[in-house]
């Protein structure tokens, strides 16, 4: 039997029952199929009591055959009342697995569910405190803890308890002081158990921290291989995995001394309480205390207590790995967002040409380390705002502002005159097109990474989007055209592809404002200026933000703002910079001058 | 354990299983002294397990139940008995121990060596098959798919092998004893086995089925937390549960249809066991009746049948881990399996007497080959010069550079250094040639000295005199512990410069013929700014050496510059020359002045 083998987490030393927990993430589900668990625990349990009765049947042929007062028609009733018994067994088991181990399926799902919908409650800071990994490792290892812990954890429990109590009744019922021989043994492998697991805990948490030195190693070296190359240290950094990887051999090692004997000792102890009822019962036999059916349903008894004995060690371990992990999935699943979603009062209108008014407004990233945006005073009403700067100087972190992913302090942003810490996150966003720097697109069709924000899109419409986007005609050359699905098991789009995708995205969904952060910037020149030309008239009374480093599309905007190290250097229209601002005016001339040759950008 | 390694399909069962075993025993070949000793041992503990309930029959035919013995007579032979079944029991813990331990031993070395060899085959391959691969993909080979494998070793073997070798001795014993019962019973082999074989075919499709949802769910999980915030900007939330909770019903169903195979199997093969019972009890009593069978012997057929049964369900519940065991090892092998892209030279040319001329000869390159980044690209180094590039980002300079360090090849074109094409080099030689200074720099958490050192040799007084003679010591003697300081994680943490500095350091070492610097674009602090450009003065001396400039000084200090944009070179000439011109350089060197460097 493989029990010890399982791995126990840093985390799971004895700890208290988190009733919080389980009342908040397991009791709905227990209340709602609670029918369902019970009809297994009733099945389960008049399993346990059935295959009790296997061995009086047995005891009392041998007793019968001992004494040669069987006739073998007699033998044959026996025979069928222990098949009769087995169909019902075969039948309840089915049941209880069914039951029990769906029942433990189903809570899983609504705990994945759960955790699923809160994901998507929240907000940007989240993400940067809870890697994907870490989201990921909750919904698939802790997940598993759970439904293992209340499936067949469960069963095991139930099953030991019952199993044991009424083999030992029996017993008793034959000859108690027998009983209590026999178990004596048992105490013992109890306490061995625990103090054998405890050693077998602190190795194990060894073996895991160096398991995880051995692949933070892989990771570090395969993530930066390029460097590895570059200075040959191809052979040398295999040396020293070597080392890593023997460190971890010998602790893995260290752990199979104490594994090595978890299991013999189990087995030693419930041969020991064999021996002593064969020496102990069979002289009882010989003095004509109990009889020799006693004698043999009373091993068979033994036989059934060895299980439970060596379950219990096991779902311990899994039901304080069932509450770790618990105790993990509801941290999650309370974490609050720190980004306010009120919920209104009464039913806000649609706004009607909404505007940005930025006062005063200095941002930090919750773990950063020093203001990114300093002391921001704009307005961004409907026209055409190009924002320019160096990397670095808080581009992209005004354009996450406006869009409402991060939390900021009440005063220093109005939305369409409205303090937008007071409005829905629904609401704003219902107005809002975005394109981002990096294109998120999903491994779907085409047409409905376009309609994402509408996903009831006639088709026309998100051709016209795409038309807009000069991505018609690249679309059409796929093999698919519009149904042609990308993503990870899909086509691959080149970088402006992905761009102009993006960008139709945010055209079909026609909102009043529209943000690109330097979303057009893996798009050629003379693509990018035609889309921008061909989009002025559409943007015709809309607030657009555009980040952009190329001068000739900022010189079409209505307004240009030059960020600096987090605050605004300059600001104006295209002749006020180029009359203003030297270095404004050295690049425009220059790219005037160079069309034909390409451009030179903002480093 | 980070197990999230599993958002992956099962096999797809290109390396037959047999293949697969070979390959598996042949890592394994150096430990078969232990394997042979754990053979042994199992054939003992397989021996002693049967003896036992024979010691219970001896017991109750020899002494219980014999009654014309006198009472102490029939004591005494109980006390016997009971003496080698204690004896017995004390030998299988030990048996069993040693066992355990041997096997895990054995394994863990097996796994050992074929980490060691996937890693150093990983590290081998080129940089285009890490473009194409995650690297936590990767990670999981290396870590989580060889634990699986391990799991194989240490538990599925020897429940085989046990598990086989005890269904085969409860058989003799059984013929032994009593050979027309035995023969009866043996007709629940065939049927147990069949059946067991029946169900496994069924278990592995529902296991599949399971597998491949499972990993639909976890990408749709993965994708949905790279996109979120537009998912959130769209307004998808509701979409997106949907489909996420459509998946997750379809994970339920393929659970669920699982839990009813395995529901009807397992007491399926319970039935099995009470059946036969019920058959010895009937037909053995009948037997024991015609006293051509002891009470004794009928006791113990019941006993050895209870562990005929036990066998059978352990196979089939390993089923799953011998499944995820093989796929696991499958995907490692074909790792193993997969060749390097960037040909290498058979008999490698080397280089004697280096005199360190370099040129780039119309090279032609893209990352996909239908989108060439660098265009006809045509340049020489005359041995000692320097030569200094300069561009806006994406220009292709860094894509220069990978192309001279062999990362990629040219589609078009060739490098030649001291006129022989790289591409002739052995890929270790070429790197040792050019040294490069690249803006991030690999760290090892080690001592300072160990860092730079690496694997050259270098002694540390070598090191001491390179450093003092750079002026790079002055960076030492401001960290606690000189050379000795712990740097990395956990240890001192090394700014921009530093680390730039400690890439100096560690190429100076090497003491190359070409020396390629990508200088940090990142600003860096004055102190160690003035350490770096007399690092760089001085190590350019001598040496063949072309840098990615992005600092006004460094690029004073070269003999020629270039400027890029495109993919192209543009420009060329000294910085004065260039600064008259008026063209991209003038620009580029304008913004960067206005930038304060």
């Amino acid at each position: 039997m493989n029990i010890h083998t399982s791995t126990p987490d840093s985390s799971d030393t004895p700890r208290r029952i988190p009733f919080a927990q389980l009342r908040d993430l397991l009791l709905p589900s227990f209340r709602r199929h609670r029918l369902q668990v019970l009809g297994g625990l009733t099945a389960l349990i008049l399993v346990d009591f059935l295959q009790l009765i296997i061995p009086r049947v047995i005891k009392r042929g041998v007793d019968a055959l001992e004494s040669l007062t069987v006739t073998p028609s007699d033998l044959l009733r026996l025979a069928g009342i222990i098949i009769f018994i087995a169909v019902f067994v075969v039948l309840l088991r089915f049941i209880w697995r069914y039951m029990i181990i769906g029942f433990s399926r189903l809570l899983e799902q609504a705990v994945r569910n759960r955790i699923f919908s809160h994901i998507l409650k929240m907000d940007a800071p989240f993400f940067e405190k809870r890697t994907a990994g870490d989201l990921m490792a909750h919904s698939s290892n802790d997940l598993a803890a759970v439904q293992m812990a209340c499936g067949m954890g469960l069963v095991a429990a139930v099953d030991a308890l019952v199993m044991s109590l009424a083999a030992i009744g029996f017993m008793i019922a034959i000859h108690p002081l027998l009983t209590l021989l026999a178990l004596l043994p048992m105490p013992f492998l109890a306490v061995a158990t625990r103090v054998l697991s405890a050693k077998l805990h602190r190795r194990f948490a060894t073996v895991q921290e160096e398991f995880s030195e051995l692949t933070e190693f892989s990771r570090s070296n395969l993530i930066s291989i390029g460097l590895i190359k570059a200075y040959t240290m191809e052979n040398f950094q295999t040396e020293r995995f070597d080392r890593i990887g023997k460190k971890y051999v010998r602790s893995n090692l260290r752990v199979a001394v104490i594994q090595g004997l978890v299991t013999p000792l189990a087995t030693l102890v419930g041969s020991a309480g064999m021996l002593v009822v064969l020496y102990f019962g069979g002289r009882l036999v010989i003095e004509t205390t109990i009889t020799l059916g006693d004698f043999v349903a009373f091993i068979t008894y033994l036989y059934m207590l060895i299980w439970p004995m060596m379950a219990i060690g096991w779902v311990a371990n899994l039901v304080q790995r069932g509450l770790t992990s618990l105790d993990r999935i509801h941290g999650l699943v309370t974490t609050e967002a720190m980004l306010p979603d009120p919920v209104p009062e009464k039913e806000l209108e649609k706004l009607v040409q909404p505007g940005y008014r930025l006062t005063h407004l200095t941002f930090t990233y919750p773990l950063g380390s020093g203001p990114v945006l300093r002391d921001l005073s704009l307005n961004l009403g409907p026209g055409i705002h190009g924002v320019t700067g160096r990397t670095g100087s808080g581009k992209s972190t005004l354009c996450r502002l406006l869009a409402r992913l991060y939390p900021l302090a009440d005063g220093m942003l109005l939305f369409g005159g409205l303090e937008v810490n007071r409005l829905p996150l629904a609401f704003i966003r219902s107005h809002i097109g975005y394109v981002g720097q990096e294109p998120v697109l999903f491994s779907d069709t085409i047409a409905a990474n376009i309609a994402l924000g509408r996903p009831d899109a006639r088709r026309e419409e998100i051709v016209e989007a795409a038309v807009n986007a000069a991505i018609h005609e690249d679309i059409l050359a796929q093999k698919d055209g519009y149904d042609t699905l990308i993503g990870e098991r899909g086509v691959k789009l080149s970088g402006g592809q992905r761009q102009r995708l993006a960008l139709a995205r945010a055209l079909l969904c026609d909102h009043p404002v529209l943000i690109i952060d330097d979303g057009l910037s893996a798009v050629d020149v003379a693509t990018e200026h035609e889309v921008f030309a061909g989009l002025k008239r559409h943007f015709q009374g809309k607030t657009v933000v555009i980040v952009s480093n190329r001068i000739k599309l900022l010189s079409m905007t209505d307004h240009i703002i030059i960020l600096g190290e987090g605050a605004v250097q300059s600001e104006g229209d295209h002749d006020h910079l180029l009359a203003t601002n030297s270095l404004y005016r050295t690049m425009f001339e220059k790219q005037m001058q160079q069309d034909s040759q390409g451009e030179v950008a903002l480093p | 354990m980070m197990d999230y390694g599993y958002s992956e399909e099962g096999r797809q069962a290109s390396l037959g299983d047999l293949q697969l075993w070979r390959r598996i025993l042949r890592f394994a070949e150096p430990y078969k002294l232990g394997l042979l000793g754990a053979v042994v041992i199992s054939l003992l503990i397989t021996w002693a397990t049967l003896t036992l309930p024979y010691l219970v029959q001896t017991a109750i035919d020899h002494s219980i139940t014999a009654s014309r013995l006198a009472t102490a007579e029939r004591v005494a032979g109980l006390a016997g008995n009971a003496f080698w079944y204690g004896a017995i029991i004390i030998g299988v813990f030990f048996a069993t121990f040693c066992q355990i331990y041997i096997l895990e031993w054995v394994g863990q070395w097996v796994m050992h060596g074929v980490r060691q060899s996937l890693f150093n085959h990983l590290l081998h391959l080129d940089l285009p098959f890490f473009n194409t691969r995650r690297t936590g993909q990767l990670v999981t080979r290396l870590t989580n798919d060889i634990q699986n494998m391990n799991e194989m070793f240490t538990s599925v073997i020897v429940t085989l092998f046990n598990e086989m070798l005890r269904l085969l001795g409860i058989l003799v014993l059984l013929f032994w004893m009593n050979p027309r019962l035995a023969a009866l019973m043996s007709i629940f082999v065939p049927t147990a086995l069949l059946f067991t074989i029946f169900f496994a075919k069924l278990a592995r499709e529902r296991f599949r089925a399971i597998r491949s949802q499972l990993a639909k769910l976890n990408s749709f999980l993965s994708e949905t937390l790279s996109g979120i915030a537009i998912l959130q900007l769209f307004g998808r939330q509701e979409t997106s549960r949907r489909t996420f909770e459509g998946l997750s019903a379809g994970y339920l169903d393929r659970t669920l249809s699982q839990i009813r195979l395995f529901g009807l199997f397992m007491p399926l093969t319970e039935f099995l066991g009470s059946a036969a019972v019920a058959l010895i009890l009937w037909y053995g009593g009948g037997e024991v009746l015609q006293k051509r069978l002891t009470l004794g012997e009928l006791v113990a057929f019941i006993s050895y049948m209870r562990l005929f049964f036990q066998p059978l369900r352990e196979l089939a519940q390993k089923y799953s881990v011998v499944q995820s065991a093989m796929a696991s090892a499958e995907r490692i092998f074909q790792l193993l399996d997969t060749k390097s892209s960037i040909p290498q030279a058979l008999v490698p040319a080397t280089i004697t007497n280096l005199e360190g001329r370099l040129e780039f000869r119309k090279l032609r390159f893209g990352y996909d080959p239908n989108n060439p980044v660098l265009h006809d690209i045509s340049l020489t180094l005359r041995p000692g010069q320097t030569v200094a590039l300069v561009g806006t980002t994406g220009s292709g300079k860094t894509t220069l550079v990978s192309l001279l360090l062999r990362f990629y090849d040219p589609q078009e074109g060739q490098i030649l250094i001291d006129g022989r094409d790289i591409a002739t080099l052995g890929l270790q030689e070429l790197r040792t040639l050019v040294g490069v200074i690249l803006q991030d720099v690999f760290i090892l958490q080690d001592s300072l000295l160990a860092n730079i050192v690496m694997d050259t040799g270098c002694g540390r007084q070598q090191v001491e005199e390179i450093l003092t003679r750079t002026g790079m010591n002055r960076f030492v003697q401001k960290l606690p512990q000189g050379l000795d300081t712990l740097i990395g994680e956990g240890g001192t943490e090394l700014s921009t410069g530093e680390k730039q500095l400690l890439s100096f350091a560690r190429v100076l070492c090497r003491n190359p013929a070409i020396l390629v610097l990508d200088e940090a674009t990142a600003a860096i602090d004055s102190e160690s700014e003035n350490i770096l450009e007399q690092a760089i003065a001085d190590s350019f001396r001598g040496r063949t050496s072309l840098v990615i400039a992005h600092r006004l000084s460094t690029v004073r200090r070269a003999d020629h510059i270039i400027v890029m944009a495109h993919g192209r070179i543009v420009e060329q000439g000294s910085h004065e020359e260039l600064l008259e011109r008026g063209g991209h350089y003038a620009l580029l060197v304008a913004m960067d002045l206005q930038n304060g460097h």
